[in-house]
């Protein structure tokens, strides 16, 4: 994709999660690596909102991690307007794009110095990238209150002062700050009650609009991506299983896991349309299943899906699907 | 058995005693549960959902404490036992289901053994009888290879299937009622649906009362029969749930569903709930929703709104009559006249 403004090709990530060295020789257990990440790679286009969706453990916070900078990849790369995350020769230009990548956490009490006054927590980044002087900082740090919907007053409030939905509006004021251009958040809110939560949704898309913000947003609840995202990819332990358009991807779900999470959503519209019944607990991803790591759980599976691993073509990653 | 309800609460209020005087947590709830019937307790957090369930269980933490109104299990008031008969009460009669199922199960014990002591305290029958009696709970709450797996530890399940073990400790007793606070918050939505079913498989073959807390409307859809809508202490709204998550009238009930994004939707922008939920201490005057109601008016600032009957919903807000009759038109109670101030107002 040519026109893409991120591109993440090839991503892997493994953790070494062997028992402590004396336990490993006493019981003769060798040394396990688990597989967080295992070949990971999607295009974003600038202005688009692109969502990785995913139940716990499949990766979605190490992907996250790795886009931004804060987690080295095992292997493979982020490009992000043309700059490689990880190459050498990107070094100098590396650093000027650190500010243009901000991300945004599931707890913003947890992400915002409780020592701190909300004022210098956003103005804090705008020194710190030399973009101003500290009374200019001062006075943007005012405008960009006013402009997640907080008061300008609120600057000299402490964070534990604050509602959730207005923490997280603090956090998402902080990673504006810098004059960010791609925004990573990771279960942005996952922490608050749905009448905050859409609040903060409606503000994002705001900025997106008002801003052209692109978004790479990780959540596992389906509804908010669907809700937010132009493009969806969709993970299970550690690899996309498939990703396509918003608009049709939840609607004319391919991959035997998409349609399984998609029938586990409880239905708010109650139909009583029928569903698929889900099967089984995700597997340690430790020790995945071998071939296909969906097949244990899929009622479809044949011997190929036992044995080899689909790859990921034209939106999706199963062998009974072409 | 009595024909009456398995659970009844009428006019519960909770109070905290603080430095600041004494706030009120709830205002006069009330709510029955009849036998085989999901009861969904929703709302956001800081309602008063769990309050209302501790109160119930007498498991209040002080300062908080019931300060007026009765809870009835099988028509026996249960509010003001001795702690020594509200134990038995608890492990006997009403069981709990937290969010967090290592929170109900001891590390140290396998979870055969667990539920096997869990057994011999409450009913008279051998040890023998007890493991039987255990791999058969296993297998209800289906735990595959449930005679094997009665031997391992709770921290050799998964998430989802520990969460079916402390349902099948719920159970040991046979309750009347059981108790579950979030049961499925922890999960991802592929166990949820198997919690979820599993608690409406149990509570039909059972017979069981249940009380289902939960802040998902999601769940409180696919598990409740009826629904109590919970803001800042009292109810607001309660009835069928495909009344209320079809249909909700109550302006907080209606925008907590505008404000969930769907699956289907092709929604510019949700319906938003402006502000948040008041805190105990400084809860408003008249209707507690007002500050953030898109439809008050006058009256709701100055006198709180009782719950009236309308069609099949019970609702407390003054767009539904009480004496307004050029608003909306009345087939409800009159006001309840106020004799103790507002709810949650500092009494010194
Ligand atoms: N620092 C770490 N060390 C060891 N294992 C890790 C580490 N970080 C993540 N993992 C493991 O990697 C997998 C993916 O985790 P994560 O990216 O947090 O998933 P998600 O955000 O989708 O829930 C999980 O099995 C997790 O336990
Ligand atoms: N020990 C306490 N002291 C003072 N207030 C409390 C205490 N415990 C709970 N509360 C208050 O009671 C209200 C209801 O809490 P809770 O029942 O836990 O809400 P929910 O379960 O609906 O999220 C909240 O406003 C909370 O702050
Ligand atoms: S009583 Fe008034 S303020 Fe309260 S919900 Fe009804 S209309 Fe809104
Ligand atoms: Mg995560
Ligand atoms: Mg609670």
């Amino acid at each position: 994709m040519s026109d893409a403004f991120v591109r993440v090709d090839g991503l892997h990530r493994s953790f070494d999660v062997s028992r402590p060295w004396l336990e490993r020789t006493l019981s003769g257990r060798p040394r396990e690596t688990l597989k967080a990440v295992d070949g990971v790679s999607f295009a974003i286009r600038r202005g688009e909102t692109f969502a990785i969706v995913g139940e716990s453990g499949s990766g979605k916070s190490t992907l996250a991690r790795m886009v931004v900078g804060l987690l080295t990849p095992t292997a493979g790369d982020v490009v992000i307007d043309g700059v490689s995350m990880t190459g050498r020769a990107d070094r100098s230009r590396r650093k000027e794009l650190r500010r243009r990548i901000q991300m945004i956490f599931q707890d913003p009490f947890a992400s915002l110095d409780p020592r701190w006054r909300a004022g210098p927590i956003i103005a804090e980044p705008i020194r710190a990238f030399g973009l101003a002087d500290a009374r200019e900082a001062d006075r943007q740090a005012a405008d960009l209150l006013r402009r997640v919907g907080l008061d300008p007053a609120d600057a000299r409030k402490y964070p534990h002062e604050f509602s959730g939905g207005q923490r997280q509006r603090i956090a998402i004021a902080r990673a504006l700050a810098p004059k960010a251009e791609f925004l990573v958040c990771d279960e942005p809110t996952s922490a608050l009650d749905v009448s905050v939560q859409a609040q903060i949704l409606n503000l994002m898309r705001d900025l997106q609009d008002a801003l052209g913000l692109t978004y790479l947003l990780i959540s596992h609840n389906l509804a908010v991506v669907r809700h937010m995202a132009t493009t969806i990819g969709v993970m299970y332990l550690g690899r996309l299983v498939e990703v396509g358009p918003a608009r049709t991807l939840f609607a004319e779900p391919r991959h035997p896991y998409t349609r399984m999470l998609l029938d586990a959503v409880p239905d708010l519209a109650m139909t009583g349309r029928r569903r698929m019944a889900v099967l089984g607990d995700a597997p340690n991803p430790i020790d995945p299943p071998a071939g296909c790591a969906f097949h244990p759980r899929c009622s479809l599976a044949t011997d190929r899906c036992r044995a080899q691993a689909p790859a990921l073509r034209d939106g999706v990653a199963c062998h009974l699907v072409d | 058995m009595t024909s009456g309800p398995v659970l009844s609460v009428r006019d519960l209020k909770v109070e905290f005693a603080s430095r600041r005087g004494v706030l009120r947590a709830l205002d006069g709830v009330s709510f029955d549960i009849g036998r085989g019937e999901v009861l969904g307790l929703v709302g956001e957090s800081g309602a008063g959902k769990s309050l209302t369930g501790a109160a119930v269980i007498g498991l209040l933490e002080p300062p908080g404490r019931i300060v007026s109104g009765e809870v009835r299990l099988l028509g026996e008031r249960i509010d003001a036992l001795p702690e020594r008969q509200m134990r038995a009460v608890r492990g006997r009669r009403i069981a709990m289901v937290f969010q967090d199922p290592l929170t109900s199960l001891n590390p140290l014990y396998t979870v055969g053994q667990q539920i096997e002591q869990t057994i011999l305290a409450h009913l008279p029958v051998s040890r023998r009888e007890a493991r039987r009696r255990a791999i058969d709970l296993l297998k209800e709450v289906g735990i595959q290879g449930a005679e094997r797996r009665a031997d391992a530890y709770p921290h050799e399940f998964s998430g989802g299937m520990r969460q079916r073990v402390v349902l099948a400790l719920a159970l040991c007793a046979e309750p009347d009622l059981v108790i579950a606070d979030e049961p499925t918050t922890a999960l991802d939505v592929s166990v949820q649906a198997q919690i979820i079913a599993l608690i409406r498989k149990l509570c039909l073959e059972r017979g069981m009362a249940v009380m289902l807390i939960t802040h998902d409307m999601g769940v409180i859809a696919e598990t409740a029969d009826r629904v109590a809508v919970m803001y800042a202490g009292r109810i607001v709204e309660t009835g069928p749930v495909a009344a209320l998550v079809g249909a909700p009238l109550h302006p907080y009930a209606r925008g907590l569903m505008a404000a969930i994004p769907r699956l289907d939707g092709d929604r510019e922008r949700l319906a938003q709930i402006p502000g948040a939920m008041p805190r105990l201490q400084d809860l408003p005057r008249g209707c507690a929703f007002c500050p953030r109601c898109p439809e008050n008016f006058a009256h709701c600032h100055v006198e709180r709104p009782e719950l009236v009957t309308r069609g099949e919903h019970r609702v407390a807000c003054f767009l539904y009559g009480d004496g307004l009759a050029d608003r909306a038109g009345d087939d409800g109670a009159a006001p309840a006249p106020e004799m103790d101030g507002a709810p949650g107002e500092a009494v010194p």
